[in-house]
């Protein structure tokens, strides 16, 4: 036991006594989370040059609308209020004259002007618009520019000229406007959480708005986090293993450990940097929360859970990287092992999503219960809102327990042989022959 | 007292059987020389006895006890290979592998051994900026630093410069005076004649020597003529009685067909050149190494 722990302090140290644990500490975050946080710091970042758009209005009655509206909304939301400065393009709307004659060459012509950057866009409006019925041609409403299916324009557009419609429509039908705006009054079906009883004072307790972030975002940042710790305590096994045998530390350090010493304290060493980072990541997490008043979106009950298979992962998948590091002659043998090594972890990423939007349906369930994908599944489930049953979490960590047992086992047998054997890639057949027979 | 036993030791690897029946016995306090060609199964004999590789067949006994899943605590080992983390730092390597197996703090000793070496300057930097022969003495260090009773060490030798044979030979040989038992392969002959008590030879796996200096060079007998002479190699062709002339130079060395009289030869060397000076000796074992590992045992067995 002595020996392990003054291994285990080695390899902790060893790992983050460095100036590259520390950039890894602050860079995983910023990688994982690197396009999110792009997303997001790139917002603001938009092209306030204004946007000129041509109007080719049939029906005769959209246009003076479209006209107004953009002149009020350009009012409103091109200049920063306090500051003066622009911050949104201008909609510049103009009328033109649709040509009965020859509408294809006024089309091309229009889509000239957008390739020479004269016009941002041109808007047809068909003649039926106000009483679309027979043939479609007539009541369409086309929207050409340069990438017309993301661009904001097209939105607005939508979003004023079709209640306009609806209101001409209503108005022509002798409905007073104030009855109008009734009917046309839209209300959104609200994402909500599920009533509970309060267990102290047996009241029922009135259900939570489900934000997207609570929805979404607890689950996947406790998922990636998970990931990336793996990343961080496990995924060095296997390379440094390999070079321990390769720079023949090994066969000193086997003087002094016997193998299932040295591969726990690989392991448990891997285990402690893991948690290093966990530590960091979570107290830093909550107190960040704390300090913008999200206190409410930490899920202090899926806390245990993660720790729980957090440890049973590091332990599961650094036994598997260490017993085939320990069977690597060379840096190429390693990177060839890195993928089968670490497809507990890599599955489930592929299958995060499914699982998180039907956290509760079979596929996820039984995926889930197979030990190797069980630590980051259940995680994923076990934030998810609504829950799971709760004998699930319970089995699945039985089975993990059990299998990674198991894992820890074949491996230090894998270990044993593997560390001292020289020449030769690693094969499979040569390892299940390890684990099995010595 | 025998530190180690070996007892009709077999190890195979594949189809190439690496050590073949080897019987030994280390007596406690001495040192012990193995000697060898490349791939005669010295460093698997050493590897065996710290059960790093287990024998097919036979028994190895370290203290008086068979070491299969037992400890190796008392056993310090300096493999054939380097073995060092590159990115510790010179003391704090030395304190790990010293913690590692003595269980205690070894700060005194590794300063201790760092000034002895001369390397105390080079304790706060990485192993990576050692040289070969600087490394090479980390690595020594780190094999003794826990005061282990038997030192096992693979080519110890290897990699450094004269001064530093003899700063590595001296503190062998007072690890030797404290008590330790001392292993080491070489393939330095005048080394192991110098500095051993016991000389083992293992060739293809089989033990071919095994005594004191003296007694293997007896069994050999003083069959060497080495002779001075005016005219020098070019006066001594066509001897009667003679099996190999081994030239020096200025000195050369013959060996006398075992029964023959030494002294006919001396007579028709001196009726051809004048001789300065000569020597009845008994065979260096370098000799002899050659005599059984060299060119001239291949043709034997080829003829």
């Amino acid at each position: 036991m002595r020996k392990t722990l003054r291994f285990i302090k080695r390899e902790y140290l060893a790992a983050v006594k460095t100036k590259g644990f520390i950039i890894m500490l602050i860079l995983m975050p910023v990688l994982m989370g690197g396009s999110g946080i792009a997303m997001y710091l790139l917002q603001g970042q938009v092209d306030t040059k204004d946007k000129r758009v041509v109007i080719l209005d049939r029906s005769g009655i959209v246009a003076e609308m479209i006209l107004k509206a953009a002149e009020e909304r350009n009012a409103a939301a091109v200049f920063d209020k306090e500051t003066g400065k622009k911050i949104q393009p201008a909609y510049v709307f103009e009328k033109a004259t649709p040509d009965a004659a020859d509408p294809q060459a006024q089309r091309l012509e229009l889509s000239d002007r957008i390739r020479k950057g004269e016009l941002h866009a041109f808007l047809e409006i068909g003649p039926n618009v106000l009483h679309p019925k027979d043939d479609q041609s007539t009541f369409q409403i086309k929207y050409h520019a340069k990438n017309a299916a993301i661009d904001n324009i097209r939105n607005w557009l939508n979003n004023i000229i079709n209640p306009f419609l609806r209101r001409i429509r209503l108005s022509e039908e002798g409905i007073a406007e104030s009855k109008a705006n009734e009917i046309m009054t839209w209300i959104q079906v609200d994402a909500m959480g599920l009533v509970s009883l309060d267990q102290e004072t047996g009241a029922i307790k009135e259900a939570r708005k489900t934000g997207e972030a609570e929805a979404i975002l607890v689950p996947v940042v406790l998922f990636f986090l998970m990931f990336m710790l793996v990343m961080m305590g496990a995924m060095p096994l296997l390379q440094s293993t390999m070079e321990e045998k390769t720079q023949r530390i090994a066969e000193v350090l086997m003087g002094s450990l016997k193998p299932h010493q040295f591969m726990a304290g690989k392991v448990l060493g891997g285990l402690l940097v893991s948690l290093t980072g966990a530590l960091v990541y979570v107290a830093g997490g909550a107190f960040f929360m704390g300090r913008i008043g999200l206190t409410d979106l930490i899920p202090f009950h899926v806390i245990p859970w993660f720790f729980t298979f957090l440890i049973l992962e590091i332990v599961m998948v650094g036994s598997i990287l260490a017993a085939f590091g320990s069977a690597c002659n060379d840096p190429k043998d390693a990177q060839n092992l890195t993928f089968p090594a670490m497809f507990p972890v890599f599955f489930p990423m592929f299958v995060f999503m499914p699982v998180l939007t039907e956290p509760t349906s079979a596929f996820a369930t039984w995926l889930s219960m197979f030990p190797l994908f069980t630590p980051m599944l259940m995680i994923i489930r076990k934030a998810a809102p609504g829950g799971i049953p709760a004998w699930q979490p319970w089995v699945g960590l039985v089975e993990v327990l059990l299998f990674t047992v198991f894992i820890v086992w074949v491996g230090g047998r894998i270990f044993r042989v593997g560390i001292l054997m020289q020449g030769g890639p690693p094969k499979l057949s040569n390892m299940i022959k390890w684990a099995f027979r010595g | 007292m025998n530190v180690v036993e070996i007892e009709n030791v077999t190890k195979t690897f594949g189809s190439v059987k690496a050590v073949d029946e080897l019987s030994l016995n280390v007596p406690k306090g001495c040192i012990y020389g193995f000697i060898g060609p490349n791939g005669s199964g010295k460093t698997t004999t050493l590897r065996m006895i710290m059960n790093i590789f287990y024998p097919d067949s036979g028994t190895i006994r370290t203290f008086g006890e068979e070491m299969k899943g037992t400890s190796t605590d008392r056993i310090g080992y300096l493999p054939e290979e380097r073995g060092m983390y590159k990115k510790m730092k010179v003391r704090d390597l030395l304190q790990f592998y010293g913690e590692l197996k003595s269980g205690r703090k070894v700060d005194k000793d590794v300063d201790y051994w760092l000034e002895r070496l001369e390397l105390s300057d080079w304790g706060n930097k990485k192993i990576e900026t050692l040289s070969k022969g600087m490394g090479q003495k980390v690595q020594f260090i780190s094999t003794i630093v826990a005061k282990p009773e038997l030192i096992i060490l693979d080519e110890p030798f290897t990699g450094l410069d004269p001064v530093n044979v003899e700063v590595i030979k001296d503190a062998v040989l007072d690890l030797r005076s404290n008590g330790s038992t001392v292993i080491f392969s070489t393939h330095d002959m005048n080394v192991a004649e110098k500095m051993c008590d016991f000389i083992f030879m293992i060739f293809k796996g089989q033990k071919v020597l095994d005594g004191t200096l003296d007694s293997i060079q007896e069994k050999y007998g003083s069959d060497t003529l080495r002779i001075r002479t005016e005219g020098g190699r070019s006066t001594l062709d066509n001897l009667e009685g003679v099996d190999k002339i081994t030239d020096f130079g200025k000195l050369q060395e013959l060996r006398i067909q075992p029964g023959f009289d030494h002294q006919k030869t001396l007579k028709e060397i001196m009726s051809r050149t004048q001789v300065y000076s000569f020597e009845l000796a008994t065979p260096t074992l370098y000799d002899i190494f050659l005599r059984i590992a060299g060119p001239e045992a291949k043709e034997q067995a080829h003829a």
